[in-house]
């Protein structure tokens, strides 16, 4: 039950929506799955004026372009790519991003654009403050914070918690984003802040429109993990993606790509860890160490229950359990031509 | 504390009500909507429809899914207005003249409903999987139930009953 | 029992078709023209003084049809025990203070949401903060912040106890003197909640002076009860009726205020008045389970007979009395069941916090009890060398055991639960397996046993169950029962027993329930008695019946009623088939012949037939129950040692439930147990910091999902029997069998990793802690340091 008034129109394509935003002046919010926007609405976290709704607009199935990228519409929804036999054949590891999104029915609503845009979490901000921390933190334009009161108002240590980020920054992937001044291409790790007041770069008349992932080139394998206590339905403790290449003689590792998610205010590459695995051969120990220094590196922030010293624990063991099997991957040359 | 008279003067201007064509269960039904609500307002409140529940309305426990053009979706954070000139199905509508769907046969055959109150929600979750996949395995079925919470049945039943109404070798247990 | 047609059978729910087509009626789902809408105000803090409550803006803003605080009401307490040494102590509004977070300070009606919610923010409340506290033992102490007087009758000096349980037996300090060993450990349970998924709803309508009142609860009696007395109506003026529940365990029992809200606002404004609480008002208002801290010495001979236990009960009972003073007996009774305990001293106290109000979940203290008893037994019988089966079958009571409080143990089956299991389970090879060569890799499987005892249909308000049948003249029955099926399937239980001593057809019977006006009272679906104690009732109501019947076919057969059988709606001669009546011509005979009868049969039953009432919660003297439950349950875990990441893989549940009337509905218990059980155990808990919840959400709060089940077997062991025209004794499977899996689940874990959790739940952070602990102790002791395990 949402009990805070909105107006709402439908746009008819992405320009005539960035024309409703640009013409709101930051009173609108763009609507695609609304899995994230109407649960903040409804928690009273903010009070858009309007809705421009994109329900109306087809989204394009993910296509191969001329130069071999695989370039995916930003409105797809998430359980579309999950099934997309051209994800999962060319681009599994960002097709099992999808799939460990919440549950099936948030794949079937939520998009693509929209979980990259979600919003950070926070144990005192999702939930409804009829009663309980009833004075708005930094976050919600007011003056403390709850878990870190002694943090100033620029910090807010909340948790970004895309599961599928990470993937496309380990892969490299670019996005189109539309603006009323048109189009313009960011690498993906370039739509991150990395400050939970505002996580995401885009300005109010801006929208995602398609995300472009190079093709893989040879020795490619990836990796791909979501800490999670239930298996499923939840946000992540922490998820890390691994895109790594092995040099012609199969041990050594040409380079390699590592983002952790769920685990800080936006997706963090471990660049320490990534520069000790280049140019090294890629044996159990040094998965093992680069694991755990990059645990370190990452420098978790405890969030939802878990400690910092637990969420450490888990990303080194996990990190390199995830390494080795891009190892695998890399080696039974599984990657996509 | 909220003035009251600018929410007042807001809420109108915003208040607007639609009218909005919604196919439930195979008619077409006219409902007055404001923006903000939900689908499961609408289903429960305006059309009368109380089969699909609302328990958490945060779109975490899934006992309020319809399928919303054959797509499982949380109608407790689906606004109704978006659904205008769309297919909406409800555990009112799986079965067909009087007869239940096999799902429904089976839940009852296994057991799989107690208190009863995440049926509905099961229910349409299972039909959207099993028109898709006729043959689900039990990590699909999992993977397409995860959604659903319940805390009666410790959920054996349900996927035993998945199981039977797919015709995978599992017989019922109650009769 | 082959010759039964109906008890014994796995029939299909007769609420079943309603649930799966949408049909079925919820409190919710009911809708009355001119509805209004009811909010409740809360309070910000955990414990603060009222200076001043300003309604006035509320009450002025249009759409607004009543606003209440507690100066509206009759300022009649309420509680969840009502007995003299522990008087009702909570009002349905907060008055002077509140002392928790989220407590209930005024309620308002209006004419749709958006208006209630502006009105409640229109509400002004000055406030005095008062020192909080949290922790059990913090609020024991001298000095700490007063939350309520102490109970006067406590024993030690110690701050806001709501109430202690104490008694013993034999002599523990001689006891341990001559033990062979004897060790002491102290065990902790988290803060865990029930997540039905039918939020608490209430809709009240007064009208023609009647209140009538469609509730999500547990027993439509105490609440009409409770209900009436705050209002000061006569029962008579207040009618709960029936509505299909979603899910209860437990925190639907007592009066909570929003049911006397919507009551009085309803009152007030003439009009329907329906309150439905939010998710995040159930996780950080409503009322949650029952931490408890356990505190355990044990002392046995080295055969591991048990010889001496002392126990220490500490409930954290939140900020009113609520039914902390009944778990701190019932840990107690959990403990002196199963084994026998030839010296026992036991202590319990139940703590004001200003926490939120607790109430029973699933078990009352019994998974938490058991989980200490058990873990503690493991650890002792691997001292001693005696393996975990043996341990248990040498303490194990067995059948027609007298127990210290004078009940008896009747045909008890544990020992019988305890022997299956193991051989099922295939338990002793399996045990200590990857401890003694572990396997390649990082999971390691293990395997642990747990024993539990539970109780049925023990007496408390309303003390007793009646059942009317009422045959129609067709020869079919409707049968009018207080029961409530919270989803335990009371209604096909009842309806399997009347066909079976009836002999008509499931479908020729339609039940009538839970509406207090119209069926007979219930003691209502929270003590494990419905099976038992209204079973029985609707037993005896159609025996009742049944005889009836007969008594007429007699006089109009000329044959005595001994030759005479029932089947299928038709009298016949035994020895003579073709001499037949059916039950129209009987029935039709009875109206023509006696008067008129037109064959009502008449039940009730209750447990402790012959005592006057329940025994004492603070000394647990006297009798509880004639009905004890045993089970013994094995669980196989599966932990990964690099991450600390564990879960349930198999479980086996042997219970004793004397027989079953509906094995199939047995199953779904033990199912739905397994996998609560397995929640307690590794995966749920209530965050709260400061009195406030930090996780109000199924997102943060860890309630299992399908992914998490794990496989669930159960065998029955049969200690009774059914017979037409007897009274039969089952036992409970409702509550019990949360226990002992948790408890096996806590010994697979040290079975495949060597570590022993004190504390519940299992998480992989302390699973993980807990290894890299043993792991620096072995390197320790490598270094010439002993080390006890």
């Amino acid at each position: 039950m949402i009990l805070s008034d909105f107006d709402y129109e439908r746009a008819d394509s992405l320009e005539d929506a960035v024309a409703l935003l640009a013409r709101m002046g930051g009173e609108a919010r763009p609507l695609a799955g609304g899995t994230d926007l109407l649960p903040s609405i409804r928690m009273d976290n903010i009070r858009p004026g309007m809705l421009v709704s994109l329900t109306a607009i087809e989204p394009r199935p993910p296509e191969v372009l001329p130069d071999g990228s695989i370039r995916i519409d930003a409105l797809s929804r998430l359980a579309s790519l999950e099934n997309s036999s051209l994800l999962r054949n060319r681009l599994p590891m960002l097709a099992e991003s999808a799939h460990v999104v919440g549950g099936n029915q948030i794949r079937q609503m939520g998009t693509l654009g929209g979980n990259l845009c979600q919003e950070i979490r926070c144990l005192y901000l999702d939930q409804r403050h009829d009663y309980q921390f009833v004075a708005p933190c930094y976050k919600r334009g007011g003056a403390c914070c709850y878990p870190f009161p002694r943090n100033d108002p620029d910090t807010c240590w909340s948790v970004y918690m895309s599961d599928i980020a990470p993937a496309l920054i380990a892969l490299d992937a670019r996005i189109e984003i539309l603006g009323e001044a048109g189009s313009r291409s960011i690498r993906a790790e370039d739509l991150f802040t990395g400050n939970g007041l505002k996580p995401v770069r885009l300005s109010h008349s801006e929208l995602l429109r398609a995300i472009i992932v190079p093709p893989a080139r040879p020795g490619f394998g990836w990796g791909f993990h979501k800490s999670t206590v239930r298996g499923g339905l939840e946000f992540g403790m922490a998820v890390i993606a691994v895109a790594l290449r092995l040099a012609e003689d199969g041990k050594t590792c040409a380079d390699a790509r590592i983002v952790v998610g769920a685990v800080r205010e936006g997706p963090v590459r471990a660049s320490a860890a990534e520069e000790a695995l280049t140019g090294k051969v890629l044996d159990d120990e040094r998965l093992a160490s680069v694991a755990g220094d990059a645990s370190k590196e990452i420098n978790p922030l405890p969030h939802h229950g878990f400690t910092r010293r637990h969420l450490m624990d888990n990303i080194r063991v996990y990190m390199k359990r995830t390494l080795a099997r891009a190892v695998e991957r890399a080696r039974s040359g599984e990657h996509p031509a | 504390m909220l003035d009251v008279t600018t929410r007042g003067a807001a809420a109108k201007t915003r208040s607007r009500s639609r009218l909005i064509l919604l196919c439930v269960n195979g008619e077409w039904r006219e409902v007055a909507v404001k923006p903000r609500h939900t689908l499961v307002e609408v289903i429960r409140d305006m059309i009368g429809l109380t089969g699909t529940k609302a328990s958490c309305e945060s779109g975490i426990c899934g006992a309020c899914t319809v399928l919303l053009d054959g797509r499982p979706v949380l109608s407790c954070i689906t606004l109704a207005i978006e659904c205008a000139g769309k297919q909406v199905r409800t555990v009112e509508g799986l079965a067909e003249g009087g007869n239940l769907s096999a799902i429904q046969e089976a839940f009852l055959d296994q057991g799989a409903v107690q208190c009863g109150f995440c049926t509905s929600g099961m229910l349409m979750s299972a039909t959207a999987l099993l028109e898709r996949d006729p043959k689900p395995t039990r990590q699909d079925i999992n993977k397409a139930l995860e959604g659903n919470l319940c805390r009666c049945t410790g959920y054996n039943a349900i996927v035993d009953a998945v199981l039977q109404a797919s015709e995978q070798g599992v017989k019922p247990v109650m009769k | 029992m082959s010759e039964l047609s109906y008890v014994g059978k796995s029939v299909r729910r007769k609420d079943g078709p309603d649930k799966v087509t949408g049909k079925a009626v919820y409190t919710q789902d009911v809708k009355l023209p001119n509805t209004l809408i009811g909010r409740i105000l809360r309070s910000p803090h955990p414990h603060a003084r009222i200076l001043r409550i300003d309604t006035s803006r509320a009450k002025a803003l249009p759409g607004v049809k009543a606003v209440i605080t507690v100066e509206d009401t009759k300022g009649i307490k309420h509680g969840f025990v009502e007995t003299p040494r522990y008087p009702p102590d909570q009002e349905v509004l907060a008055r002077d203070k509140v002392v928790h977070v989220g407590e209930e300070i005024a309620a308002v009606a209006a004419i749709d949401h958006v208006t209630a919610q502006e009105a409640l923010e229109l509400i002004e409340v000055d406030y005095e903060i008062l020192p909080a506290v949290f922790d059990p033992e913090e609020a024991m102490k001298p000095g700490a912040p007063e939350i309520h007087r102490s109970h006067p009758k406590a024993p030690g000096k110690h701050s806001n106890i709501g109430g202690s349980t104490e008694t013993e037996w034999g002599d523990v300090e001689k006891g341990f003197a001559e033990s062979d060993y004897v060790r002491e450990d102290r065990f902790e349970c988290q803060l865990r909640t029930h997540g039905y998924l039918e939020p608490h709803v209430t809709l009240a309508h007064w009208e023609s002076d009647k209140l009538n009142v469609w509730t999500s609860s547990m027993g439509v009696f105490v609440k009409r009860a409770k209900l009436a007395k705050v209002l000061d109506l006569p029962y008579s003026s207040v009618r709960i009726h029936k509505t299909y529940v979603g899910g209860t365990f437990g925190g639907k029992i007592d009066l909570y205020s929003h049911e006397y809200c919507a009551s009085r606002l309803s009152m007030i404004t003439g009009r329907p008045v329906q309150i439905v609480a939010s998710r995040e008002e159930i996780f950080s208002a409503y009322r949650h389970a029952q931490p408890l801290i356990l505190e355990i010495k044990t002392g046995v001979k080295k055969d591991g007979s048990i010889v001496a236990q002392r126990i220490r009960a500490i409930n954290n009972a939140g900020a009113y009395r609520g039914s902390g003073v009944v778990v701190i007996f019932l840990a107690w009774g959990f403990t002196m069941a199963p084994y026998r305990i030839p010296n026992l001293k036991y202590e319990g106290f139940s703590v004001y916090t200003n926490h939120t109000v607790r109430a029973p979940q699933r078990g009352h203290g019994a998974p938490k009890v058991r989980f200490a008893i058990e873990s503690q037994l493991d650890m002792i019988a691997e001292a001693i060398g005696v393996d975990p089966i043996t341990i248990r079958l040498r303490n194990a009571r067995g059948p027609g055991e007298q127990l210290p409080n004078g009940d008896n143990t009747h045909r008890g089956g544990l020992i019988d639960c305890i022997a299956m299991a193991a051989e099922k389970s295939d338990f002793l090879n399996k045990f200590g397996r990857d401890r003694k060569s572990p396997p390649k890799g990082s999971i390691r499987r293990g395997i642990g046993i747990g024993v539990s005892a539970y109780m049925g249909g023990t007496l408390i308000y309303p003390n007793g169950s009646a059942v009317i049948v009422k045959m129609n003249d067709d020869g079919s029955a409707v049968v009018l029962t207080g029961a409530i099926d919270i989803g335990q399937g009371s209604e096909t239980v009842i309806s399997q027993i009347v066909a079976e001593e009836l002999s008509i057809g499931m479908d020729d019977i339609k039940i009538v329930s839970s509406d207090t006006d119209t069926t007979p009272q219930d003691i209502g679906a929270w003590i494990s008695g419905m099976t038992y104690v209204t079973g029985n009732a609707a037993r005896q109501a159609a025996g009742n019946a049944r005889e009836k019947l007969l008594q007429v076919a007699s006089e109009k057969m000329g044959a005595p009623v001994e030759n005479l059988v029932l089947k299928d709606k038709v009298v016949y001669h035994r020895l003579n088939p073709e001499l037949k009546m059916s039950y129209r011509e009987v029935i039709a005979a009875s109206v023509a012949a006696h008067r008129g009868d037109t064959i009502i049969g008449e039940g009730f039953w209750r447990t402790m037939r012959d005592e006057p009432t329940h025994p004492s919660l603070a000394t647990t003297k006297g009798r509880w129950t004639e009905n004890y439950a045993f089970s013994a349950q094995v669980a196989e875990v599966e932990v990964d040692i690099e991450t600390g990441e564990a879960r349930l893989v198999k479980a086996l549940t042997v219970h004793d439930c004397g027989f079953p009337i509906n094995p199939a509905l047995v199953k779904g218990q033990v199912d739905g147990q397994i996998s609560m059980a397995l929640g307690h155990a590794f995966m749920e808990e209530v965050i709260t910091k400061d009195g406030y919840t930090l996780n109000p959400n199924w997102l943060d709060y860890r309630m299992p999902t399908i992914h998490n089940m794990a496989i669930s077997e159960d065998a029955d062991v049969i200690t009774e029997k059914y017979q037409v025209g007897q009274p039969y004794r089952t036992k409970e499977v409702g509550e019990g069998l949360i226990s002992g899996i948790l408890a096996a689940m806590g010994n697979a874990v040290y079975d495949a990793t060597g570590v022993r959790l004190h504390s519940t739940p299992f998480t992989a952070e302390k699973i993980l802690n807990a290894l890299k602990a043993v792991e620096y102790e072995s390197r320790r002791s490598r270094r010439g340091k002993t080390v006890r395990a």
